[in-house]
């Protein structure tokens, strides 16, 4: 973790950062880092629910034994098998809960006591 | 902690998703329109034809307006896939009653769409919408004013009841 990075949201899977020099977002999963713009990180998010798990965990087909997503803006893509997709869902979802409340606290004059979180 | 996403945008990942499905919403009335219009014009009611291709072009302007203005608020504007929709009726009257059907189900969106605005303090895209109330107010307006034509009208005169049907325009207080 680097000087300028703030956590959002950590699990025993991975970890999301902000970096508050280049207000990016920093996905830390399966021994990788990749970085997102604000909006890229939503897209990114919305791919990873969007994986129909059930078609995973039924299909018998080799095809299905993976989730492949490309995020936008990033050269590198993510395979991800169901229980794999099962933890990226928990990460990135609780790191969208904790922006949203982040967002409600300073909506209402309120802050992040940082020291909590980081 | 640092509000990374305000600093890129107002909008709410919620409503950003409502405003596309509102897009959508619009675009398909726009399809209803366009195959409501290609009916009456292989019908002969040449007037009526050309109500709903009018009626076609705006509900596009409609879907247009929140496109931009989503692009304009600095989030995602999805081009939307519209499936097919119905083309054939039974008779004018039922084409008609099709379009106030659809103009009642736009006005419920857009009144969800600002209930949510207001559960999310989003005042901005409330005041942005308040122009598609207005709109829907007309519109609703229209489509029952033309339903009451056929009432008014004898149905064998369909030569009269196109022409009429094709008049008839919002001529109540409006503030722009
Ligand atoms: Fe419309
Ligand atoms: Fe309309």
């Amino acid at each position: 973790m680097q000087i300028n990075w703030q956590v959002v949201y950590q699990t025993t899977k991975g970890s999301v950062f902000q970096c508050t020099l280049t207000n990016r977002f920093i996905v830390e999963f399966s021994h990788t880092q990749t970085s997102f713009s604000v909006l890229d990180f939503r897209q990114f998010r919305r791919m990873v629910n969007a994986i129909d798990m059930r078609q995973m965990a039924l299909r018998t087909d080799d095809a299905h034994d993976v989730a492949i997503l490309s995020p936008p803006h990033t050269d590198r893509c993510f395979v991800l098998t169901l229980c794999e997709v099962v933890h990226l869902r928990d990460l990135l979802n609780g790191a969208g809960f904790m922006l949203d409340l982040n967002r409600m606290l300073s909506d209402c004059g309120c802050s992040f006591p940082e020291e909590v979180i980081a | 902690m640092k509000d990374i996403v305000r600093l890129r945008t107002s909008i709410k990942e919620d409503i950003e998703q409502i405003l596309n499905q509102q897009i959508l919403m619009e675009f398909e009335s726009s399809s209803k329109y366009l195959a409501m219009a290609s009916w009456c014009d292989r019908n002969g009611f040449e007037f009526s034809a050309g109500f709903f291709y009018k009626q076609s072009d705006e509900e596009r302007q409609h879907g247009l307006k929140i496109f931009h203005y989503l692009c304009d608020q600095g989030v995602v504007a999805v081009t939307p896939a519209i499936g097919a929709v119905q083309i054939e009726f039974d008779t004018l009257r039922s084409v008609f009653e099709a379009a106030l059907e659809q103009e009642i189900s736009v006005t419920n969106a857009i009144n969800r769409i600002i209930a949510t605005c207001r559960r999310e303090n989003d005042y901005i895209t409330e005041e942005f919408l308040r122009w598609y109330v207005k709109e829907q107010m007309e519109e609703e307006f229209i489509a029952r004013r033309c339903l009451d034509l056929f009432n008014l009208i004898p149905a064998d005169d369909t030569l009269r009841l196109d022409k009429e049907l094709a008049r008839v325009t919002f001529t109540g207080e409006t503030v722009d």
